[in-house]
């Protein structure tokens, strides 16, 4: 059982070095950005670089000492009783070395094989778009005086939207925003210039989108895939549609996926 | 090709360990693979493809993969911060130093244990190895279940988040605080009276307990934090991954908006907000932000207890609670504070 005696003594720091290097690889690359919030940066590489230093000195001390004999004694006893009180035979004690080379697979696959990806639209659809209240709380000193809304964000926009303010409002107004399509449910005509609003981390993601009405977009533009779009806010030229005002561009730009995807 | 890589991150490693013991051709030969995996691992990390499209995974696949990989990312710097607590605990904190202060009478000593998350501020993932530290310290199991239950709820971040989502008027906050406040002590005095405690932990962690304390001395304390380490690791990584897993595939089978739905409903509200909570098991830190993001559709009493419960019990915790204690026990322990946080809900819900 000399398998089963390394993984159950190494498996931790295996995969504690997978997690890690993972982690400060992604913080390297400026990559974390796609999975938690800016404020966690620091802590998380520098915990990650401790942990590091405590998974190399395991390697160091700990097949050493004459008590290291000892403990793997204790394992081996250890983990026989343990099947035993889960009442689980012998025959299936294979099980839990298998398991465990899985797991180890599964995060060497996850954490550093796959390329680093954003949300899709497939969570788009799973979490309803433009649906959560805070994220699209305008921040307060937002709104500016005279006219100059360039900076004006996705999320911005998506808030405005959603505050009911009326046609007059939007009607010399001109927004220039950055996201990746994500089609409407109900009408065919329009896509979302979507972007996800993230609080801790991707889990608690939460899309947000301005529509823009563009009849036949599908042809043009995949969904997933990353546009600018600059043009004057409309009236919806189908009434019946959810969205009553939409932008109607005068250009819509490929472009790449943003260094930060995410908006806060 | 591995070699220079290997050869670099040799000089720092070097200084670590040399004050700590003799040099012997085995710690050598430990150093040795322990920096071939280093280099293994980001060697592979650095030449893996970079775009996301060459594994033409589908959406939701992709999806499925960020969501996990991002709770591994989120709470792996908490449960290496628990496991550093915890080992200073054990290790490097003066016999009793803790625990001796505590008041003997139960009731009290309870009380005080789950005003403890006040000083140590651990997300409720880094509590867990935290707890294991003190058990082994002494603490008795029920015990460790109150500071458990209670530390992620009366924490100055937690508390502090909280009223910036909910503010300090209406309720929600002192509901959270003393409601969780409340549920770990009952907890904490229902396993006190259980006659044989040891068998609520799972025999592994038993041994562990016994097997504490020896060898004195710097060198001796270094050499048992590593051990430590690597031990507490075995325990927690394994659990992290699969309920990292696990949360990201409910999420990506489970649609929310059946969830959120049934938010307007008194009843219906609380059960849906619980269920909420156990699947997406997120940090008690930032949940308060969370909730407040699916809008002022839910009442009260659901927002309460999704507060209360999902610090306590979520997929993640279960996988990493059952480290230490017995199935069967966890299955008490879910339905008791299911059970309350439900009766919480439902009474402010109707209470209104």
């Amino acid at each position: 059982m000399v398998i089963r005696r390394l993984v159950g003594r190494w498996q931790g720091v295996v995969l504690s070095l997978i997690g890690l290097i993972a982690t400060i690889w992604l913080g390297l690359t400026g990559q974390l950005a796609l999975y938690i919030h800016p404020r966690y940066f620091v802590f998380t590489v520098i915990m990650a670089v401790i942990a590091g230093v405590l998974a190399l000195a395991a390697f160091v001390l700990a097949p050493t000492a004459q008590d290291g004999h000892d403990q793997d004694g204790h394992e081996h006893s250890d983990e026989h009783s343990h099947d035993h009180s889960d009442g689980r035979g012998s025959r299936w004690s294979w099980l839990w070395p298998v398991g465990s080379v899985l797991t180890i697979v599964a995060a060497v696959v996850a954490l550093l094989i796959l390329p680093p990806s954003t949300l899709t639209t497939a969570t788009v659809a799973q979490r309803d778009l433009n649906g959560s209240a805070s994220a699209l709380t305008l921040k307060a000193p937002a709104l500016p005086s005279k006219g100059d809304y360039s900076a004006f964000t996705v999320r911005d926009w998506a808030s405005l939207l959603r505050s009911g303010a009326g046609q007059d409002f939007f009607a010399d107004k001109t927004a220039t925003v950055t996201g990746f399509v994500s089609a409407d449910k109900t009408d065919p005509n329009v896509f979302f210039v979507t972007r996800f609003v993230v609080t801790c981390c991707a889990v608690d993601a939460q899309p947000i989108g301005v529509p823009v009405y563009h009849p036949g977009w599908q042809n043009e533009y995949t969904t997933d895939s990353w546009v600018t779009v600059s043009s004057s806010f409309r009236a919806n030229p189908n009434p019946a549609s959810r969205e009553a005002i939409v932008l109607i561009p005068d250009s819509i730009a490929h472009t790449t996926q943003p260094a930060q995807p995410y908006v806060y | 090709m591995t070699l220079p890589a290997v050869d670099k991150r040799k000089q720092p490693e070097h200084e670590h360990r040399s004050p700590v013991r003799a040099f012997t051709s085995k710690s050598a030969a430990g150093l040795v693979v322990g920096l071939a995996l280093v280099a293994l691992f980001a060697l592979v990390r650095v030449l893996a493809p970079s775009t996301p499209e060459t594994f033409g995974l589908p959406n939701a696949a992709r999806d499925f993969a960020t969501l996990s990989i991002s709770v591994v990312v989120e709470s792996l710097p908490f449960v290496f911060l628990g496991i550093v607590l915890s080992i200073a605990v054990q290790v490097w904190l003066p016999e009793g130093m803790l625990l001796r202060r505590l008041p003997r009478i139960p009731v009290l000593r309870r009380l005080v244990l789950s005003l403890l998350g006040m000083l140590l501020p651990v997300c409720e993932c880094g509590n867990v190895p935290l707890a294991r530290g003190l058990v082994v310290k002494g603490l008795t199991v029920a015990e460790s279940m109150t500071f458990l239950f209670a530390a992620p709820i009366l924490n100055p971040v937690t508390i502090v988040t909280t009223a910036q989502a909910f503010g300090w008027g209406n309720g929600i906050l002192v509901s959270r605080v003393l409601g969780g406040f409340f549920i770990a002590n009952l907890v904490g005095w229902i396993y006190s009276r259980h006659p044989r405690p040891g068998e609520l932990l799972t025999a592994r962690f038993q041994e562990t307990c016994t097997v504490a304390d020896h060898d004195g001395g710097a060198a001796g304390k270094v050499r048992r934090s590593v051990q430590m380490f690597s031990q507490e690791t075995r325990a927690m990584m394994p659990a992290l991954f699969i309920g990292a897993g696990m949360a990201g595939l409910i999420q990506v089978a489970v649609s929310r908006e059946v969830l959120v739905a049934l938010g307007s409903n008194p009843v219906w509200s609380v059960l849906a907000l619980m269920l909420l909570a156990f699947v997406v098991a997120i940090c008690s830190n930032v949940d308060a932000f969370f909730i407040l993001s699916f809008g002022a559709t839910f009442m009260p009493g659901g927002i309460v207890a999704f507060l209360v419960f999902g610090p306590m019990i979520d997929v993640k915790m279960l996988a990493l609670m059952r480290t230490t204690f017995t199935a069967k026990t966890l299955l008490q322990l879910s339905l008791l504070v299911a059970l309350c946080a439900a009766v919480l809900g439902l009474a402010i819900n109707y209470g209104h």
